[in-house]
């Protein structure tokens, strides 16, 4: 699914983002990404996401070579991938169903198809009472949820998240990890760069842990 | 209340989970839709646009109103002193008339020979008319005009020749010249006579004109383009994340464009009709005094209003305008707009 070669990343201001990092990801596997702030684990993510290039190595994602495609077709790359922020990146001015609804109508299909993937959607998330609301009227916890609907909408082959549960406390940080898993098991890769080792031990998946951009570790979770 | 959200979760996906379908069976079943399906989509894409676009501006009218107005006032200033321009042509006769060529005949031509080359000439290629002035009407007009009416009589004979006025097609110099010399060539022409002079200074001031339009025109145009390149880039700041989620999830440029494309156009649209309203509104309003004057001097001229065909092209180059404006700034804007 995932093939990181010897890939390097270099800024422009000569900052390292990355050292030559060699991994793989078998497609329906479940893994997370740590490190301190700075690791790497963003521009890891970024990379994979097409928002940057690999400035050494060879980064393979369904076969594509991230370093060589060309900039129109990118999108068409993201549509296989689901992505979960921090932060959310829901639209406030448009309703749950919309902002769920966002990759399907970029995909053009038709509104009843959209209807029942969206229903689906929120129904795995447990949102389906909560169609016509707001982000704005949900939890932080609800909008998270949201957010992982959106990104599982289309049913993407990869689904990579970035601090998924770093605003959310304990228990909520539990119950969003418990989603992933139940999408995880449907046949998505998963991918979540987090620092809280404390939740990733609790769940005992493939952990890469990353240091100033290398990579240090590569094993499952200990308890 | 967070156990009951975490059950209920865990009782929804079950079974999805029990789902023997592959995620990427799925996807793989999406794969290859009919050309019907696409297209269905893509009207349904651009359907949406439009009332994204309609909503938007919708939701502040007098935001939208005001920019529409600045834009038909620039357009209505070209488009409004062409228009004017036409009438004055039309208050002068015709600019052609202005540039008659005079054909003297030979004084041993009659009025039946001076007739016959009248009609000859009516059917030349770059003559819009003919008239034929005989010698004696000649004479007659010269008496009522020069008051030597006395002293014209006591001469022995007509000094005067019979005419032909030739009104041309054309006012072009070049062209005048050789219709001229085709004209000289004639059986019973004496002379022909073309007041170049005159012609060339008509030439100036036609000249002249059509640069001060054309000038005004690319300044107010260019002044529209940044007028709707500003506001369309106002929109694009306030719709910034949005375009930044869109372009994460897959939205090509196309798809991010296309909504600001047809916010242009409706900008245009509406800046054309109002527009059309204000120099219709504005004709009217000067006809009456147009008319009073005009009637001071025995006329009965009147503006011609903005005749639909001008109208139709005024809305259809609004409209064109509007969104290629929209598309120089989205272009501009949209490398700035990838995601963070």
């Amino acid at each position: 699914m995932i093939r990181f070669e010897q890939v390097g990343k270099r800024y422009p201001n000569g900052h390292v983002g990355l050292h030559e990092l060699s991994f793989r990801v078998r497609r329906g596997e479940f893994l997370f990404v740590t490190g301190h702030s700075g690791a790497g684990k963003s521009t890891l993510l970024r990379l994979l996401l097409a928002m940057e290039r690999p400035t050494t190595g060879k980064l393979l994602l369904a076969g594509q070579d991230l370093g060589q495609i060309s900039n129109a077709q990118i999108p068409f790359l993201r549509r296989q991938i689901g992505v979960v922020f921090q932060n959310h990146q829901l639209l406030f001015d448009r309703t749950v169903f919309n902002n769920v609804a966002l990759p399907l109508q970029i995909l053009g299909l038709s509104k009843p198809e959209i209807a029942k993937r969206v229903d689906s959607a929120l129904e795995r998330v447990a949102l389906s009472d909560k169609t016509d609301l707001y982000p704005g009227d949900l939890s932080t916890g609800q909008q998270q949820r949201v957010g992982i609907a959106r990104a599982i909408v289309h049913r993407p082959a990869l689904l990579l998240a970035d601090e998924p549960t770093g605003n959310l406390d304990p228990r909520l940080a539990a119950e969003i990890m418990g989603v992933f898993e139940d999408i995880n098991r449907l046949g998505t890769s998963v991918l979540i760069a987090s620092h809280d080792l404390a939740l990733i031990a609790r769940m005992r998946h493939r952990m890469l842990t990353l240091q100033r951009g290398r990579l240090i570790g590569d094993g499952e979770a200990a308890q | 209340m967070s156990a009951t959200r975490g059950s209920k979760v865990s009782e929804r996906v079950a079974p999805k989970a029990a789902d023997p379908q592959p995620a990427r069976k799925k996807h793989d079943d999406d794969d290859g839709p009919g050309f019907s399906m696409l297209f269905r989509a893509w009207v349904e894409a651009h359907r949406a646009s439009l009332l994204d676009s309609l909503k938007r501006l919708g939701k502040q009218p007098i935001g939208s109103f005001f920019t529409c107005l600045v834009m038909a006032v620039a357009l209505s200033l070209p488009m409004g002193l062409s228009l004017l321009l036409n009438n004055v042509e039309r208050l002068g006769g015709s600019w052609q008339r202005a540039a008659q060529i005079s054909l003297y005949l030979q004084l041993d031509a009659d009025s039946s020979q001076g007739e016959q080359l009248s009609n000859q000439i009516k059917g030349m290629a770059g003559v819009a008319d003919a008239e034929f002035i005989s010698r004696e009407k000649a004479l007659e007009e010269f008496q009522q005009q020069s008051g030597l009416g006395e002293a014209l009589k006591e001469l022995p004979d007509n000094p005067l020749p019979g005419v032909v006025l030739v009104t041309p097609n054309e006012v072009d110099k070049a062209t005048l010249e050789a219709l001229r010399e085709r004209l000289s060539e004639l059986p019973k022409v004496q002379q022909a006579q073309l007041d170049l002079v005159w012609v060339e200074r008509l030439a100036a001031i036609l000249k002249l004109g059509d640069r001060f339009v054309f000038g005004l025109t690319v300044l107010l145009v260019s002044a529209l383009l940044l007028v709707i390149g500003n506001t369309i880039r106002l929109h694009i700041e306030n719709r910034r994340i949005e375009i930044e989620v869109i372009k994460l999830v897959g939205g090509t440029d196309s798809y991010v464009r296309r909504p600001f494309l047809y916010m242009g156009a409706l900008y245009g649209f509406g800046a054309g009709v109002l527009s059309w309203g204000v120099l219709a509104f504005g004709l009217n309003w000067l006809n009456d005094a147009v008319v009073g004057l005009a009637g001071l001097y025995g006329s009965s001229f009147a503006l011609a209003g903005v005749p639909v065909a001008d109208g139709l092209s005024l809305l259809l180059g609004a409209v064109l305008l509007g969104y290629i404006g929209a598309w120089i700034a989205v272009a501009r804007h949209l490398r700035e707009l990838s995601p963070k």
